[in-house]
């Protein structure tokens, strides 16, 4: 007699891996909390945080090995410090609201994409699309970046002590990057609005990207957010801004303009 | 949407950008709409914190935020929505109008004190739309007040009734 294979099943929420437990293997100290993710697939880990931040009220979590997994740590709202002990792979620490992160390796695509407050410090490498639509908070990579980081950035800053690939800054709209070494073809292409900072050499200029007045607020923001880092003196910056021969906010529906507010 | 807030509004004011739609001109309850959406519109009413400067002056804006300065709030500085200076709340995608005055040289101070007290009030909208529509767990209050409750623990597939499955 043949069997009728039951029908696949849907979260439409989009969740995977729907009959995942909340593995509670991390070890609690106070406020402090850690675990292994070794062994652990990508929702366990995410659900193990979560169970840590928000049901114990663990205010600093270390975890360990966790093995270039896609998409770890996105989603959190609140207020607290993670640390990656190792690196990430794509979707990083994206859509998070609060927390700080500091992550000891690298991190694949799209890090800290669509974040919307807190800190990112990365030690090594980021991908390309690195705080793409990134809303506000820090994002500090001490290594290099890919290509288009911060795409249709939303405000924030973003911090790279090495170079930056092309298209660096692309349909920007508020918001502001900090590049020490060179950025590649096509900085700030299309950008409507925000602050791009550039320390080395910029191979070209992206269309209605172009030079900006230097002003005691920026020789202002530099100083602080390179004192808080930790990064010290910061090189010689070049500004550069949107032309607004393109695009303007003036021409924008109100209901566009709230879109990038 | 049906304007219902123009009465609500202490100062009588009515709102300018409110019009009759021509399909109900003449009827009894006539339908109205805006373009613009504000926190005020939204909940019915205005804030004590819209109208007095002393409610949120002791807003600490360092503690309130992540990292060693105002992190997501510098890109918060005060606007104008109506002609009134107004606050964006990027949480319920609305204006938060300011009618107090404002100092001179703390415009972006003032907007981002109110914006934090509207927040750790629990009255942007967009915390009451958490409550009924969030599908993940998370902190009712978000990451700006501590010890907030979860919500979002117990959503379930919304049934629209009458609705069957179709055949395929």
């Amino acid at each position: 007699m043949d069997t009728v294979a039951p029908p696949p099943r849907f979260d439409p929420r989009g969740l995977v891996e729907l009959d995942e437990r909340v593995p509670g293997t991390a070890a609690i100290d106070g406020d402090r909390g850690s675990f292994d993710a070794r062994d652990l697939t990508t929702r366990q880990i995410n659900l193990e945080l979560r169970r840590l931040v928000y049901e114990l009220g663990v205010r600093e979590v270390t975890v360990r090995n966790p093995g270039a997994k896609h998409s770890l740590g996105v989603g959190i709202l609140a207020r607290c410090r993670i640390t990656f002990e190792g690196s990430l792979g794509y979707f990083a620490c994206g859509l998070i609201d609060g927390p700080e992160v500091h992550v000891t390796g690298r991190v694949g695509w799209s890090a800290c994409e669509n974040m919307m407050s807190g800190v990112c410090v990365i030690e090594g490498n980021a991908g390309s699309l690195t705080a793409a639509a990134l809303r506000g908070g820090d994002v500090v990579v001490r290594g290099r970046v890919g290509a288009r980081t911060g795409i249709d950035q939303k405000g924030g800053t973003v911090i790279v002590l090495g170079d930056a690939g092309s298209m660096t800054g692309f349909m920007m709209q508020r918001g502001r990057q900090i590049i020490c070494g060179d950025a590649g073809h096509g900085l700030g292409d299309s950008m409507y609005d925000g602050t791009l900072y550039v320390g080395g050499k910029v191979a070209s200029l992206g269309i209605d990207c172009v030079p900006g007045e230097w002003t005691e607020a920026d020789t202002e923001f530099i100083a602080r957010k390179f004192s808080i880092y930790g990064l010290g003196s910061p090189p010689e910056l070049q500004k550069f801004v949107c032309g607004k021969k393109l695009y303007n906010y003036d021409s924008l529906e109100p209901s566009e303009r709230k879109l990038v507010l | 949407m049906t304007d219902t807030v123009s009465e609500a509004q202490p100062s009588g004011q009515a709102r300018p950008e409110v019009e009759r739609q021509g399909q109900n001109a003449g009827q009894d309850a006539p339908r109205r709409t805006s373009i613009t959406i504000d926190a005020e519109y939204l909940s019915g009413h205005r804030f004590p914190y819209q109208e007095d400067m002393s409610l949120v002056e002791g807003v600490d804006l360092l503690a309130a935020t992540p990292g060693q300065d105002i992190n997501w709030l510098e890109d918060v500085e005060l606007l104008e929505e109506d002609g009134v200076p107004a606050v964006f709340d990027r949480y319920s995608n609305s204006f938060l109008k300011i009618y107090f005055p404002i100092p001179e040289g703390r415009e972006d101070e003032i907007a981002r004190k109110v914006l934090i007290k509207h927040l750790h009030s629990g009255n942007s909208y967009g915390i009451a739309l958490k409550e009924r529509h969030c599908k993940f767990p998370q902190p009712e209050l978000g990451p700006w007040l501590e010890g907030s409750r979860t919500v979002g623990a117990d959503w379930t597939t919304p049934v629209l009734e009458g609705w069957e499955p179709p055949q395929h």
